[in-house]
């Protein structure tokens, strides 16, 4: 494995502004395909987050999406709630690495006086469009005119072919076991059927289920794979001032953290191949906070493969690099058993493939204390992005 | 966004950042871009080398490396794959710069017996898919090889 300083780096962010919290949450149905645009979805989740904020749309004065995803930004916004007024925008929000940046440009508006309200929203309608094959996340790498000519007609393609090669490259570095990596699917189908709005709610899975599950791509599972899904979720970051004169209990925005691979977008060319870059996103969030990963109550990742889950463990610091297998076997991860509760309300892999949106809002609910797989006095709840080349971190905490 | 090239999944030869790769591999030739300047070979191509701008120069390369990863492909993702499962699609790290991996298949050999790590050599083939009748293109594959000549 390279030195760390050869494969990438962290973005300087700014531990000096007014402090945010997230002050509400808003969800829509989570399902498979719905025959809703991604907009309606959208549309729905913004909506839902005003009221659990107690404002209205007129009070949201910024708001962030995701560019490459552009179904509900500004515009859409003022279309669906009928307003015209002046709102601060940024398309660097939404989900995946971006669903734990999006508070920090909010605290970067709100500390600059443009914005006193900033809503982050991200949908997805990839089950529905993934008939039609005009969505997805194969789609959108098939039309790289690069993976087209040199990954694609060599059979490396799609996603789980990708994180296939991953996860046998983890095997032999570090010796990782299909149970182990059938740990994280586990825990996550634990937590979904304690969550009513988990797609997968209501279908139990045992290790012997993962371990007798069919091979998409040897050696990973159907059960090491995300789900596709259609859902949506949103979020209202406000002031911490301003938050604790709001009807829900602050979300402390404590620190953030972002982390980029110098070896550019491509899974295949990856110098740091069994490694992500919250090995510079996560030390730069927990510096941010105060806090430590010992600190950590709950953990959310961005989980489209178990293997995605076992690097990011161990590369925010949860344990050391290539003993994350060891490390959650077990009740590791139970929500009220484990030393690190994780993905408690089931994650990409059975909550919903939203693109790490509804694992900040989990994170939030945890906080509250009202989430359906309640971990017992929760103080810090931590998210990790994962885009690739990109890894970002978001530590939320209860008002200190 | 959908592709619309109809020998998709087959690559598109004329597209000028990877035409001579094919044009090479036609002609039994494994190439890679090397800078002018600085000598390092940027893998994927690029317009100009991005440690100092330097030309690329599409430049020989051994065609031995080993074997970083690959997968036991089970379930076509493209309809293109649906007689050619399962197939093993591996990543190759070249001898001259073991950070340039090829996507490649490994060929004359079942799955059980591939090893990590281990020494493999190119093979010129031709690349066919049954939904792209009558269309072919020769492309570098591997087998098991030998660490030096």
């Amino acid at each position: 494995m390279p030195d760390t300083a050869d494969w990438g780096h962290a973005t300087e962010l700014d531990a000096g502004l007014a402090p945010v919290a997230i002050t509400g949450i808003g969800e829509t149905a989570y399902t498979k395909a719905s025959g809703r645009t991604a907009r309606e979805i959208g549309a729905e989740a913004a909506q839902r987050a005003i009221a659990d904020a107690g404002l209205t749309p007129a009070d949201i004065d910024g708001i962030t999406w995701s560019g490459a995803f552009a179904d509900f930004d500004v515009d859409a916004f003022h279309e669906h709630f009928g307003t015209s007024h002046e709102m601060w925008t940024s398309p660097w929000g939404g989900g995946m690495a971006w669903a734990a940046t999006a508070p920090y440009l909010a605290a970067q508006a709100i500390n600059d006086g443009k914005a006193r309200h900033v809503l982050n929203v991200f949908p997805v309608a990839w089950a529905t469009q993934r008939a039609s094959m005009t969505g997805g996340p194969g789609e959108v790498h098939a039309a790289q005119s690069l993976k087209q000519n040199l990954e694609v007609p060599f059979g490396w393609f799609p996603q789980p072919v990708y994180f296939d090669s991953i996860m046998r490259r983890q095997m032999i570095e570090f010796g990782t076991l299909p149970e182990q990596f059938g740990a994280i699917a586990v825990a996550c189908r634990r937590h979904a059927n304690l969550h009513p709005d988990a797609v997968m709610h209501g279908r139990p899975m045992t290790i012997d289920d993962y371990v007798a599950a069919p091979f998409l791509a040897d050696p990973l599972r159907l059960l090491d794979s995300c789900l596709i899904s259609d859902g949506g979720a949103a979020y209202v970051t406000t002031s911490v001032e301003r938050a604790r004169d709001m009807p829900n209990t602050p979300a402390v925005v404590a620190g953030v953290g972002e982390g980029y691979s110098s070896s550019g977008g491509h899974w295949a060319l990856q110098r740091a191949f069994t490694s992500t870059p919250q090995v510079f996103s996560a030390p730069g969030a927990f510096a941010m906070a105060g806090l430590s990963p010992a600190d950590v109550d709950v953990l959310t990742v961005y989980d489209p493969f178990t293997v995605v889950s076992l690097m990011q463990i161990e590369d925010m610091g949860f344990c050391p690099k290539g003993e994350a297998g060891r490390f959650v076997e077990g009740d590791t991860l139970f929500h009220d058993a484990g030393k690190l509760p994780f993905n408690t309300h089931g994650g990409l892999l059975s909550h919903a493939y939203v693109l790490g949106i509804a694992h900040v809002v989990e994170c939030v609910k945890q906080l509250r204390g009202v989430a359906p797989a309640q971990v017992p006095d929760c103080q810090v709840a931590v998210y990790g992005g994962y885009t690739g080349h990109m890894a970002s971190t978001l530590v939320l905490t209860k008002d200190r | 966004m959908a592709i619309k090239r109809d020998d998709f999944p087959l690559p598109d030869v004329d597209d000028p950042l990877t035409a001579p790769f094919f044009a090479g591999a036609a002609q039994d030739e494994l190439l890679i871009p090397r800078c002018e300047s600085c000598g390092e070979y940027v893998w994927y191509p690029q317009a100009t080398c991005p440690h100092d701008g330097g030309a690329l120069v599409w430049t020989p390369v051994s065609g031995r490396g080993t074997l970083f990863t690959w997968a036991v492909v089970q379930r076509a993702f493209l309809p293109a794959f649906e007689d050619q499962v399962p197939f093993v699609t591996a990543l190759v790290a070249l001898e001259e710069d073991p950070a340039v991996r090829l996507c490649t298949y490994v060929v004359d050999t079942a799955p059980e017996h591939l090893v990590a790590d281990s020494p493999v050599e190119v093979t010129f083939r031709p690349l066919e898919f049954t939904t792209v009748p009558g269309r072919s293109v020769m492309v570098p594959m591997f087998v098991p090889g030998s660490a030096q000549p």
